[in-house]
C-alpha cells in the first residue's frame, strides 16, 4: 500500500457538516404525521404502584394514547442483557414498570399526542394520577452489600452475582511478600452525558409490515435483532437507522426500553412516533458508569517486587441489567496486572442490586478502574518503601523482548514497550526538572504535586469467544461504475471520524482520491451486518475487515485486467490504482515504490473514457476495470459482472496499547483548587491511521479523566432522590478549567492485525484519572496524605490544609 | 432537610394563632396558593403553585394539623405532589410572647423527590426561606388590616 493518505493528518471530512450544522441527527428527521411521546417516570427510588389514574392525562388535547406497564406487560418482551457469568440473577425487566418502580427516572407510563408539549404537559398532568407506596431504598455501597430491604424480593437479597478471577497461588504470594500494602479506593457513579441525548423514531408501514426506527445508538445491526424479539417482528421486516449520533462513550452501546416501546407505538397507531430524550431524563435514565468499591492489597518485597494483588469489590450495579451491566466489572478483573509482570492475581466482586439507574459501559468500562487500582496503589507502594514512583513501576515492567506477554488475568498482551513510553513521557515533561521546581515551590510554600500513570488497556474488542454477540467487523467495498469507491461497515462511528480514517485506507489501498470514497454506516437496510463502535474496536476491526475486502475485491480487479491486458495475472504490478504490464524482467521486482498520483487526478478520466478497445494497452485503472466489470463485455470466464467484496474479519486476540501520561498540579491554598499546570501523554497505540484523529481522542479521553478525578459525581440522596439531576448539579468539566495537552507518541505495532494498529478511543479515560489523583495526593503529601478519594473536591482539600497540624 | 425559621408579627399570640389556622387567611397568605380546603377539623386540602429554579408546577396534597395547643403550638404534617415531584414534612410551630409582638418560630423535616430534588435540591432552603418570609409579611399585613 502507498501511504499517500494513512498517516497523514488528514482533516475529518465529516467536520463541515458537523460544523455548518448541516448534520441529520434523530430529532432533525421529520415525517409527516410524527406523534410524540412523552414519558411519566418515577419520582421514587424504591416504591410499590397501586394504581394509575390515565383520566386526566386522556382529556389533555392532542393526546391520542396512553400506556402504562400494565397495559403492554406481555406484549413487549424484557429489556435483555447480554452478559453470560455463572448464577447471575437477571431480573425481568419490563418496558414500563408493572408492580414496583425501582429507581427515580424509571419509565411508568407513555403518554403520546400530536405534539411534544401536549405530550409532555400530559405526562405531568398524569403523574399526581400515579399511586405510589412509597418503599426504603438500597442506596449506598460503600459499607459493603446492603442486606434490606431486598429489591427483587424473589431472589432472596441484593446480590446478583459474586465472581472469583485471576491466576497464580495469591496466598502463597502474599506469604512470600516482605509486606502488604492495602488501599481501600472509590470509583465514583459517573454519568456519561453524551452531548447529543438519546432520540428514537419509529414508523410503521401496516400495508408493507415494515418498522423503521431511528435511534441514536452505538449498536444499529445488534439493536434490530434485540428489537426484533422484543417487539415480535420478523428481523427482516426491521430497519434501524443511526444517523448522525452526537457522542456515545458506551451509554448508546445498549438496548433501551424506549427504543423497543417507540417500535411498538409505532406499530400499534400506524404512525410514526418520536421521543427525544431530555437532558433531565438522559441523567436520570441512560446508564451510568463506574460506582465500584473496592479494597486492593499488593505484596511486596522491600525492593519494590510485587508478589501478588487482590482486589475485593463491591460492584453498584443499580437496579436492572442494561446489557452488558454485569460484565463491566469482569473488565476490571482483566486489566489488574496492569504494565507489570505481577505472579498471582485475584479478584473477588460481588455486584449488588441498588435503587438506581443501571451502571453499563461508560468509555473505558471497568478498565479504568483497574488502571486507577494499580496506578493508584503503585504510588502508594512506592510511599511505603520511600522509593520514586517511576522506579516502582521499572522494577515490575515487563522488557519489550517477553512479549506476548502472559499475565496473571489470562490475557496476552500482543506487543509493548512500556519502557520507551515512560521514558519519552519523563523526557517531554522535564521529569528531574520538575522535580527540583516542586522542592522550590514547597519551600516557597506552594503546593505543587507531580503524578503519573503508566496504564494498559484492552482495546479491538475483541475475539468472538470473548463477546457476547460476536467480535468480529464486516466491511464490504466495492467500485461503483464510475469508478467511486464505496465502503460500507459494520463499525458504527458516532464522533470517532471513522469516515475520514476508513476512506484512507481505502483511498491508499484502492490508489484513488480521498474524494472518490464514501464510508456508509449506520443503516442496517444498506449496510451488512455488523458489531458496532465500542471497545475501541472499529479501526483495529472494522478498519482490518475493510482492508482485506479491498484485498478480495484487487484479486478479482486483477483477473480483469489481464483479460483486458491479454497477459498473465502474475506479469501485473499494480500501483497508485493502476495495473501495469510488466516485462517478465521487471515483473520480479515487486514492491517498488512507483510516485503516487497527486491529489485530484487520476479518477476523472474514468468517467469520460470507454475502457475498450485495450488490446495494446500497458496500463488500465482499477476504476477503468470497475467499469469493465459493470458492463461486462470484456471479462474473463467464470467472472461474475461487478465489482464487490465483502469481508467478516475475526480478529485472533485484543490488542493492549498503553503509554504514559504525566501531570503536573498546583493547589490553590486558600480554596483547596486543584489546577492542573502541566500535562503530557504520551501513547502507544500501534500503527497510527491519522493523527489528528488520535489527538482527538486523547484529548476527549483526558477531559473525561479530569472530570472524574475533580469534579463529577452522581450523586443519590439517603432516600435515593437524584440530586445531580442535571448540568447545573453535575459538574462536568469546562473547557476554561482544561490544561494544555502536551500528546506524543511512540509506535509499537499490533501483530493481531494486519494495519498493525491497537485502538485510542478510551485510553485518556482509562490512563489519565490516576495520574492526576496521584499528583493531588503527590501535592499534598507535606500533610501526610496518602490517598483521596474521587472527585477530588476543593472542600476536601480545603479540610486537610486547614486542619490542625498533628 | 430539616428547615427551621423565626419571625416576629406584631401582634397578640392569641391572635397571630387564630390567623395561622384559619383557611381563609391561610390561602391569602401562603405564596401560590390557588385553593385551601377544610375537609374536617384542621385537615386541608391545598393546590399550589410553586416554583423552585427553573422548576415550577401545581402541586396539590394535604394538610394536617395537629397536636394543637392554642395559643402556643402546632404540628403540621404537608404531603403533596405535582408534575415537577413531591414534598413530605412536618413541621413543629411554636408561638412565644413578647410585650408586643408574636415570636414564631418553626422547625420542621422536609423531603423532596422528583425534579424538585435533582434540579433543586440546592436551592431548597433558601427558597423555602423566601416563601416563609412573604408568607408572614402578607400574614402580617392581613392580622393588621
Amino acid at each position: 500500500m502507498a501511504d499517500k493518505y494513512v498517516g497523514k493528518r488528514v482533516k475529518r471530512t465529516e467536520d463541515p457538516r458537523l460544523i455548518k450544522g448541516l448534520a441529520h441527527y434523530v430529532d432533525d428527521i421529520g415525517l409527516p404525521g410524527t406523534l410524540h411521546v412523552a414519558f411519566v417516570r418515577s419520582m421514587y427510588a424504591h416504591a410499590r404502584i397501586t394504581g394509575i389514574d390515565t383520566s386526566e392525562a386522556l382529556k389533555v388535547p392532542g393526546v391520542v394514547a396512553v400506556y402504562t406497564g400494565k397495559d403492554i406487560a406481555t406484549k413487549i418482551g424484557p429489556v435483555p442483557c447480554a452478559a453470560a457469568l455463572p448464577d447471575l440473577k437477571v431480573p425481568d425487566y419490563r418496558v414500563l414498570a408493572t408492580d414496583k418502580v425501582l429507581f427515580v427516572g424509571h419509565p411508568i407510563a407513555a403518554v403520546v399526542a400530536t405534539d411534544k408539549y401536549a405530550a409532555r404537559d400530559a405526562a405531568e398532568i398524569l403523574y399526581p394520577g400515579v399511586e405510589l407506596e412509597e418503599l426504603p431504598a438500597v442506596v449506598s455501597i460503600i459499607d459493603g452489600v446492603p442486606t434490606t430491604p431486598v429489591i427483587h424480593e424473589h431472589f432472596g437479597d441484593n446480590i446478583a452475582y459474586k465472581l472469583t478471577s485471576g491466576e497464580g497461588d495469591i496466598e502463597a504470594a502474599m506469604k512470600a511478600a516482605d509486606r502488604i500494602v492495602k488501599q481501600k479506593m472509590i470509583h465514583q457513579r459517573l454519568a456519561p452525558i453524551a452531548m447529543e441525548p438519546r432520540g428514537v423514531l419509529a414508523r410503521y408501514f401496516p400495508g408493507e409490515e415494515e418498522l423503521t426506527v431511528w435511534s441514536s445508538t452505538q449498536i444499529p445491526h445488534l439493536l434490530r435483532t434485540q428489537l426484533a424479539l422484543m417487539i415480535g417482528i420478523p428481523e427482516n421486516k426491521l430497519r434501524v437507522i443511526t444517523p448522525e449520533v452526537g457522542g456515545g462513550f458506551g451509554s448508546k452501546l445498549n438496548v433501551y426500553a424506549e427504543e423497543a416501546l417507540l417500535g411498538w407505538i409505532s406499530m400499534q397507531l400506524g404512525k410514526p412516533v418520536k421521543w427525544i430524550e431530555s437532558r433531565r431524563e438522559n441523567v436520570a435514565a441512560t446508564i451510568h458508569g463506574r460506582a465500584q468499591v473496592g479494597t486492593v492489597e499488593v505484596g511486596i518485597k522491600n525492593d519494590g517486587t510485587i508478589t501478588g494483588l487482590r482486589y475485593n469489590v463491591v460492584a453498584d450495579l443499580g437496579a436492572y441489567h442494561q446489557l452488558l451491566t454485569p460484565a463491566i466489572p469482569t473488565l476490571t478483573g482483566l486489566m489488574l496486572s496492569g504494565a507489570y509482570k505481577i505472579p498471582a492475581i485475584q479478584m473477588n466482586v460481588t455486584g449488588v442490586f441498588t435503587n438506581k439507574m443501571s451502571t453499563d459501559a461508560y468509555r473505558g468500562a471497568g478498565r479504568p478502574e483497574a488502571t486507577y487500582v494499580v496506578e493508584r496503589v503503585m504510588d502508594v507502594i512506592a510511599r511505603e518503601l520511600n522509593l520514586d514512583p517511576i522506579e516502582v513501576r521499572r522494577k515490575n515492567f515487563p522488557k519489550a523482548d517477553e512479549f506476548p506477554f502472559h499475565t496473571a488475568t489470562g490475557l496476552d498482551y500482543d506487543s509493548g514497550d512500556y519502557e520507551a513510553a515512560l521514558k519519552k513521557a519523563l523526557d517531554l515533561s522535564g521529569y528531574q526538572k520538575l522535580r527540583e521546581e516542586q522542592k522550590k515551590a514547597r519551600d516557597n510554600g506552594k503546593l505543587i504535586g507531580i503524578g503519573l500513570s503508566s496504564y494498559v488497556e484492552i482495546c479491538a474488542l475483541g475475539p468472538s469467544q470473548a463477546m457476547p454477540a460476536g467480535g468480529w467487523e464486516s466491511a464490504t467495498v466495492r467500485i461503483e461504475p464510475t469508478g467511486k469507491v464505496t465502503v460500507l461497515t459494520g463499525a458504527s462511528p458516532h464522533g470517532q471520524g471513522q469516515e475520514t480514517s476508513f476512506a484512507q485506507i481505502a483511498a491508499d489501498e484502492v490508489g484513488v482520491d480521498l474524494n472518490d470514497v464514501t464510508v456508509i454506516h449506520g443503516d442496517t437496510g444498506i449496510v451488512q451486518y455488523g458489531i458496532g463502535t465500542f471497545g475501541s474496536r472499529a479501526t483495529a476491526v472494522g478498519g482490518t475487515a475493510v482492508l482485506i475486502a479491498i484485498h478480495k475485491l484487487k484479486e478479482k480487479a486483477a483477473k480483469i485486467a489481464a483479460h483486458m491486458m491479454q497477459c498473465d495475472a502474475s506479469r501485473l504490478s499494480f500501483e497508485a490504482g493502476c495495473y501495469s504490464k510488466q516485462e517478465a524482467a521487471a515483473a520480479a521486482v515487486t514492491g517498488k515504490s512507483e510516485p503516487v498520483v497527486p491529489v485530484g487526478e487520476g479518477p476523472a478520466g474514468a468517467l469520460h473514457e470507454v475502457p475498450t478497445p485495450t488490446n495494446g494497452r500497458n496500463k488500465i485503472t482499477i476504476q477503468e476495470i470497475a467499469l469493465a466489470a459493470h458492463i461486462a463485455k470484456e471479462l474473463p470466464p467464470d467472472t461474475e459482472p461487478g465489482l464487490s467484496a465483502t469481508y467478516f474479519f475475526e480478529p485472533k486476540n485484543f490488542t493492549f496499547p498503553f503509554g504514559t501520561h504525566i501531570c503536573v498540579v498546583e493547589i490553590d491554598k486558600d480554596t483547596g483548587e486543584t489546577k492542573i499546570i502541566k500535562y503530557v501523554a504520551v501513547d502507544d497505540c500501534g500503527k497510527v491511521i491519522n493523527p489528528l484523529l488520535v489527538d482527538g481522542q486523547v484529548h476527549g479521553g483526558i477531559v473525561q479523566s479530569i472530570g472524574q478525578a475533580l469534579y463529577e459525581e452522581v450523586v443519590y440522596d439517603e432516600q435515593g432522590q437524584l440530586v445531580t439531576g442535571e448540568l447545573m448539579d453535575y459538574a462536568l468539566p469546562r473547557a476554561s478549567q482544561m490544561p494544555w495537552f502536551d500528546t506524543d507518541r511512540t509506535e509499537t505495532p499490533s501483530p493481531v492485525n494486519p494495519l498493525g494498529v491497537k485502538g485510542v478511543g478510551e485510553a485518556g479515560t482509562i490512563g489519565a484519572t490516576p495520574a492526576i489523583v496521584n499528583a493531588v495526593v503527590d501535592a499534598l503529601s507535606p500533610y501526610g496524605v496518602k490517598h483521596l478519594d474521587m472527585p477530588v473536591r476543593p472542600e476536601a482539600v480545603w479540610r486537610i490544609i486547614r486542619a490542625p497540624e498533628g | 432537610m430539616k428547615i427551621s425559621g423565626t419571625h416576629e408579627i406584631q401582634a397578640s399570640r392569641e391572635r397571630v394563632y387564630a390567623a395561622l389556622i384559619d383557611p381563609q387567611i391561610l390561602q391569602r397568605c401562603i405564596p401560590g396558593c390557588e385553593s385551601l380546603e377544610e375537609t374536617s377539623e384542621h385537615v386541608y386540602i391545598a393546590t399550589m403553585k410553586a416554583g423552585i429554579g427553573p422548576v415550577k408546577g401545581t402541586f396539590k396534597g394535604n394538610v394536617h394539623l395537629n397536636d394543637m395547643q392554642p395559643p402556643e403550638h402546632y404540628r403540621m404534617t404537608v404531603e403533596g405532589k405535582g408534575g415537577p415531584g413531591f414534598v413530605k414534612g412536618t413541621g413543629n410551630f411554636n408561638l412565644a410572647e413578647t410585650d408586643s409582638s408574636t415570636v414564631v418560630h418553626y422547625e420542621g423535616d422536609m423531603q423532596v423527590g422528583g425534579v424538585i430534588a435533582s434540579v433543586g435540591q440546592r436551592m431548597i432552603e433558601a427558597a423555602a426561606k423566601m416563601l416563609a418570609a412573604q408568607f408572614f409579611k402578607a400574614l402580617e399585613s392581613e392580622i393588621k388590616s
